[in-house]
């Protein structure tokens, strides 16, 4: 094929690599021009441009199964790729090492790359870590989508039974899926509110009543409110339970954890009052009740579940445990010195409040967070001298530690919502390309080349979407796209 | 005669467009096409583009006609299989990979906005954007929208404020602008500052007469208010109710005012002092006493609302309203964490305390009070833990407060500086808008940031749009891209319909005024969109464009000259300094100087329409030399020449406009050429005629080859380059004055000027690589003579040049036809490559039709 278009460049690369012992390789890349040496190519034998190199002496098949198009007048061979990212590339040919162009997004950078048959390893550390961490961000997507179309997918393969398995998991764990099952989750909270509220009313001494042994307890209404609240929460726990999908995950999430804990208690404290008696002392068995009833604070951190924000500081303090730990120990050592020091200076005076080094860890806490309740206060000069350090030091000691804390929380409370919307657009995306596949049969050719830069999930989703039957339903939910859709085209 | 030049120059009205089957064929000829976007060059397969049909670059394969082509690209070039867009060249790049990719992925450093006004110009929908660029393109959109959203907000505020339907609107609006706007007059500020004096002095009040020592006992034994303070609180609600009321009189729209929180709040502030009276009076004998006074004891605490008057003086007091109320996401957050820290420590420490003796913690309730002052780290000690247990509670109840507290403080904090930046910023530009429209009365001010002006209203105005309705949104979407080339065509038309018809501009002034009156939405649209085509023409500053019309015609010039006087903006100062290299590199200092006090003469001189057309012709040199280079850096070294040459016959051809400004900036501009053109005429033009041909018979391509020397000899033998040459060969070197004074004697001596500035850059550039294209200068030299001659020598060298070129290569004629040698001539061969590379010019023609209108103007002042 001889081009026009191309007859105005000079010939002189081809008449030297003609007359020249090196093999000389021209490779025109979306308009950029670049002349290779053969020897400097086949250094890296598995890329793309060796490759080239290697099946010259082939026929023309094999030239076009590696190019787009050849110029066999000119010797030139055509890539229609990206010429900034191959200008990157070719880096490997001459140093062994590639670095990103800044700008580039890495994840395109990374498809160049397989395109060109170039090893990720060659990529620079200092470039991969920006790869990597758009990988992360890409994950992350890729489950959120694999968990929408989770919810999405209903199989007409599948069991009856599963299939209503699925509905009252989909009804109990997402509340956003329908109307009834918002509902639902409102009640929950609700009975949340309720049972911390009766936990923190019941021990108000005026409401409550003195049984025949003298002994306080509960306001009778209160309990029964109490044991309506606990049937509720079991009963959610147990649905949650028989219908999700993966048994052991579920038991150990830190959430189920928490449920299991709060009603927990009510139990055991029911088995002991009524069996424990035979077992062992009733004083005992009292003791152990009063002990469980503090597990039943448990149940505020139900409230989790229902809020992104209590989620995210979850996440946020998991991250930060260095720092938290740092925090604690910079706390410690000053709780220390500062103690011991306000311990050592109010020896001198009589009526002193600092008794003993322990006692006055108490005083140094109370005064490093600010707090100041004025219950211990130094008394002596070098005594209030020392205590203003202390406080000094603390400010410094406890906002030091706290700042990447808050850092790691800002930052993921701000990609939870990048996330949210990356998550929705993916999918956005999905039916966009599916839609198409089916549309219009000359597209497939684009598709198949968007699939397979997906690897995993998202290779088996985007499938699972395009033939999955919920997938017009999905269209007709969101309409919005597609009038966009029309805008494009 | 120089109107009819001009014309020639733009293809659309005299030449004929190629012929389809040209078209389809060139398509068929290759598999591969080229795209010039912007000056950079790519290459791309067809097949790569047919993946998306229905996108800008996709419909470029279907369209066979020229005119449908011109619709999707600015410019094209069938020999060379090239497509010219006159868009952002780094958008396109990803853009293009999205093509070959399947993958919408942006460049980092690229901003969302624009972006995204590529992607609508190109076709392409967001929505294809990866999920990785997508949350960063995405929350940059966001945030630039709402950034303008309040823009338009404030602006239709503004635009809002009109008074005309009731009486007196004159007086009212004085009123308005006295009360409502502090910055509009002195006395509006005094005012604003009695104001503030009057809200500090009864909320002092208020606080002092709770005060034992001053309040009175009245004949219930009740304490009563002291009269003196009685006095001044009566003043105080005097003047705030007189406030009040002028300004519910004043305001355009009373609903609206009424329901302004500001306002809100100034009624509040007013409302109780009313019905207190009002209670006392009428209850007075009444049995009921007690419970009357409790309800005016409430009503006493709301006074203490006036202190939120300030916020009307204070924007810092704004913008913390409007953080709290934008992020009451986060303090539920805060509030929730607090509770939930509450809750569990309370209970904890409660089970720790309560079998302690005389213990405070009696019950969860009751500890929670601990609990708060603890975890604010506010610390009363009125209770505090006694045991060890509920120390140690303690001890992590206070860390837990300071980090449940600070955690989600950054996050409002954050909006809050956000706000208050973009208060300030906001501020800021109202007091740069003034300034500018002061400057503009000057009429002292060259249109600078003209570019920020134009894209900042179009966003204004499409979002505004968008507010009015969905179906107008739309419209105005597609005006959004207001390069397209229907459009340039249209703003074409006007202009130069504007150019002769004045007297229509002036019949047309009155009816804007009349539109106004109406307030449907639409007409408010109508509206805005002239009030920011006004604050166009405000930093406009051609003075003989920007007459103070209103009319739509009026408005399409102001939009043509907005887009393309910013463009030579940025490359100027490139030029410049490739200028001063030049300077250095060919001739001395005192030469620069002295051709740079000799700029005022050529204005003068180019008043001569023929310099105009020269200078097109010169433009038109670079751009096709730098055409079949081929090479990206190539192009970008070329088109900043370009460009500035582009200006600066702009400029000639202005030539009142150029030597009346008194703006630096245009002054520079002309320096710039002609620092140029002096450096390269210093050299010997018959040099540069010499040495071309040689590489290129040494290059071996055989055809051109021959072409080119035959041409050469062929322009070497005309009269006209003979004196040319020799012309250049009389100035010796060193001396730009002799040379000036040539360039005055004959008046197309700016052409050679300009051609041998091209040639000689070029020709420093590239002598040991120039490529066949370089041919150009000799032609241009030939042609130039011709354009002077116009004798029966010229005919015979125009066949010459025909002859010799048609057969091998279109290239040369392509160079031919810029000067559009057919139209002087009345030549009708229908020579269909000329025709269609003419085409290269378009990007010109854009540009010359506003300076071809000056022009016009001029002669017929002469």
């Amino acid at each position: 094929i001889k081009m026009a278009g191309d007859s105005r460049f000079p010939d002189v690369d081809t008449d030297g690599s003609e007359k020249s012992e090196e093999l000389e390789i021209v490779v025109n890349v979306g308009g950029v021009r670049q002349v290779f040496y053969g020897d400097n190519l086949i250094q890296y034998p598995g890329t793309r441009l060796a490759e080239l190199v290697n099946c010259l002496s082939g026929g023309y098949d094999s030239i076009f199964s590696l190019c787009d198009d050849y110029d066999p007048g000119k010797r030139e061979f055509y890539f229609d790729r990206d010429p900034d990212a191959f200008k990157c590339i070719i880096d490997v040919y001459y140093f062994g090492e590639i670095h990103m162009k800044k700008g580039i997004c890495p994840i395109c950078f990374k498809n160049e790359m397989e395109f060109w048959k170039v090893d990720l390893k060659f990529l620079d550390d200092c470039c991969k870590a920006h790869l990597s961490e758009k990988k992360e961000e890409l994950e992350e997507i890729a489950r959120r989508v694999q968990l929408i179309l989770d919810d999405l997918g209903v199989d007409a393969s599948e069991s009856r039974w599963k299939r209503c398995q699925k509905c009252i998991w989909k009804f109990l764990e997402k509340p956003e899926s329908s109307c009834p099952a918002r509902v639902i989750a409102v009640l929950s909270f609700v009975f949340i509110l309720i049972s911390s509220v009766v936990m923190c009313v019941g021990t108000i001494p005026d409401l409550q009543v003195v049984d025949a042994e003298g002994n306080r307890m509960e306001h009778p209404t209160l309990d029964s409110i109490e044991t309506a609240c606990i049937g509720w929460f079991t009963m959610e726990y147990v649905l949650r339970l028989i219908s999700s999908p993966n048994k052991l995950h579920f038991a150990l999430s830190f959430m189920n954890i928490v449920d299991v804990l709060a009603i927990l208690p009510f139990y055991v404290s029911l088995t002991l009052t009524h069996l424990g008696a035979k077992l062992m002392e009733l004083s005992n068995v009292q003791q152990a009740v009063q002990a469980l009833r503090i597990m039943r604070i448990a149940r505020i951190f139900k409230l989790a579940r229902h809020s992104s924000g209590l989620q995210t500081l979850t996440y946020a303090l998991k991250r930060s445990f260095k720092e938290l730990g740092l925090l604690l120990m910079y706390l410690a050592v000053g709780i220390f010195v500062f103690s011991a020091l306000g311990y050592t200076m109010e020896q001198s005076h009589p009526e002193t409040l600092f008794k003993s080094i322990p006692q006055s860890f108490w005083w140094a806490i109370i005064t490093m967070t600010t707090v100041g309740y004025g219950d211990i206060y130094p008394k002596t000069t070098l005594g209030k001298l020392n205590a203003a350090i202390s406080f000094l030091c603390g400010v410094i000691a406890i906002a030091l530690p706290i700042h990447p804390i808050i850092n790691n929380f800002v930052r993921y409370y701000n990609k939870q919502r990048v996330l949210e919307t990356a998550a929705k657009h993916e999918l956005e995306l999905m039916e966009l390309n599916s839609a198409e596949g089916k549309a219009t049969g000359s597209r497939s050719e684009l598709e198949d080349l968007s699939r397979e830069g997906k690897e995993g999930p998202f290779y088996s989703s985007r499938i699972k979407v395009s033939h999955s039957d919920t997938f017009i339903h999905l269209l007709s939910e969101e309409k919005h796209y597609r009038t966009r859709l029309q805008s494009c085209k | 005669m120089p109107l009819g030049m001009n014309k020639h120059g733009s293809r659309s009205t005299t030449s004929l467009p190629p012929d389809p089957t040209e078209i389809v064929r060139s398509k068929a000829c290759s598999r591969r096409v080229k795209l010039n976007v912007g000056g950079l060059a790519h290459e791309v397969l067809w097949r790569t583009l047919d993946r998306l049909p229905r996108t800008r670059l996709g419909k470029l394969r279907d369209c066979n006609t020229h005119d449908s082509l011109m619709e999707i690209c600015d410019d094209y070039n069938l020999e060379e299989n090239e497509y010219f867009f006159d868009r952002h060249p780094g958008a396109f790049t990803s853009i293009l990979n999205f093509y070959r990719t399947g993958k919408l992925h942006m460049m980092e450093e690229m901003c969302a906005l624009s972006f995204s006004q590529e992607l609508d110009y190109w076709g392409v929908d967001e929505i294809y954007l990866e999920s990785c660029c997508q949350a960063r393109y995405h929350q940059k959109k966001e945030q630039m929208n709402e950034e303008l959203k309040r823009e338009a907000e404030t602006l239709r505020e503004r635009e809002g404020e009109e008074f005309d339907n009731t009486c007196c609107a004159e007086k009212r609006k004085k009123l308005w602008d006295l009360l409502e706007k502090p910055n509009s007059s002195v006395a509006a500020k005094i005012l604003a500052i009695i104001s503030i004096m009057f809200i500090v002095l009864s909320t002092i009040a208020l606080s002092l007469n709770t005060l034992p020592e001053l309040q009175g006992v009245d004949e219930f034994g009740q304490t009563t208010d002291n009269p003196q303070l009685a006095h001044v609180e009566a003043v105080c609600i005097a003047w705030f109710t007189m406030e009040y009321l002028l300004r519910f009189l004043s305001s355009p729209k009373k609903w609206k005012f009424f329901k302004g929180p500001l306002n809100a709040i100034d009624l509040l502030a007013i409302l109780p002092y009313y019905v207190t009276i009002f209670l006392t009076e009428s209850n007075k004998s009444v049995l009921q006493f007690q419970n009357v006074r409790r309800v005016v004891q409430i009503f006493r605490i709301m006074r203490i609302l006036r202190i939120l008057k300030l916020a009307r003086h204070s924007t810092g007091l704004q913008s913390l309203g409007f953080t709290l109320r934008r992020s009451y996401n986060e303090l539920g957050l805060l509030i929730l964490f607090l509770a939930m820290g509450i809750m569990i420590f309370s209970s904890l420490v409660f089970f720790a305390e309560k079998d302690e003796d005389d213990t405070k913690f009696k019950s969860i309730p009751a500890s929670f009070w601990w609990a708060t002052i603890t975890m604010t780290t506010v610390g009363y000690g009125d209770i505090y833990p006694k045991t060890l247990l509920g120390k140690i509670v303690g001890g992590l109840c206070c860390i837990a407060g300071v980090l449940v507290i600070a955690l989600p403080i950054p996050i409002i904090v954050n909006n809050f500086s956000e706000f208050y930046k973009e208060q300030k910023r906001q501020e800021k530009a109202i007091k740069r808008r003034e300034a500018l429209e002061r400057a503009k009365r000057n009429g002292s001010i060259v249109s600078m940031n003209m570019k920020d002006a134009f894209a900042r209203s179009i966003e204004l105005m499409d979002i505004v749009v968008e507010k009015n309705g969905e179906s107008i949104a739309k419209k105005d979407k597609v005006q959004d891209n207001h390069l397209s080339p229907s459009k340039w065509k249209w703003t074409k038309r006007t202009l130069s319909e504007t150019s002769s018809s004045k007297s229509f501009e002036t019949k047309e002034q009155g009816s804007p005024e009349k539109a106004r009156s109406s307030s449907s939405p639409q007409h408010l649209n109508v509206q805005q969109l002239e009030d920011m085509y006004n604050k166009m023409a405000k930093t406009q500053s051609q003075p003989n464009l920007n007459t103070k019309e209103s009319s739509q015609s009026g408005k399409q010039k102001e939009e043509l000259e907005m887009e393309t006087l910013p463009g030579p903006m940025v490359p100027l100062l490139a030029t410049r300094t490739d200028g001063i290299i030049d300077m250095r590199s060919m001739s001395s200092i005192d030469s620069f100087i002295s051709c740079a006090a000799e700029f005022p003469d050529s204005g003068r001189f180019s008043h001569s329409p023929l310099t105009a057309l020269p200078c097109k012709g010169g433009i038109n040199v670079i751009q096709e030399q730098s055409r079949p280079e081929g090479s990206s850096a190539r192009y970008v070294e070329m088109n900043p020449t370009s460009e500035s040459s582009r200006r600066s016959a702009f400029f000639i051809e202005s030539p009142k406009s150029s030597i009346k400004a008194s703006n630096p900036l245009k002054l520079r501009s002309l320096k710039v050429n002609f620092m140029e053109e002096d450096t390269s005429t210093l050299v010997p033009a018959s040099n540069v005629l010499r040495t071309y041909p040689d590489p290129l018979k040494s290059r071996g391509a055989a055809a051109a080859a021959t072409d080119t020397s035959l041409l050469s000899d062929r322009s070497l033998m005309s009269p006209e380059t003979s004196i040319y040459t020799t012309a250049s060969a009389r100035t010796p070197p060193k001396s730009p004055e002799p040379q000036a004074a040539i360039a005055f004697n004959f008046h197309d001596a700016g052409i050679h000027k300009y051609i041998d500035a091209d040639t000689d850059d070029e020709g420093q550039l590239m002598y040991d690589s120039s490529p066949p294209g370089n041919v150009s200068p000799k032609y241009s030299v030939a042609n130039s003579g011709y354009l002077k001659q116009k004798d029966h020598v010229y005919r015979t060298e125009k066949n010459h040049l025909e002859a010799a070129a048609l057969p091998t290569s279109p290239k040369l004629i392509g160079q031919n036809c810029i000067y559009s040698m057919e139209g002087i001539t009345g030549r009708t061969q229908g020579n269909q490559e000329t025709v269609r590379l003419e085409n290269h010019i378009s990007p010109e023609v854009h540009v010359l039709p506003g300076s071809g209108g000056h022009a016009n103007t001029h002669d017929q002042s002469i």
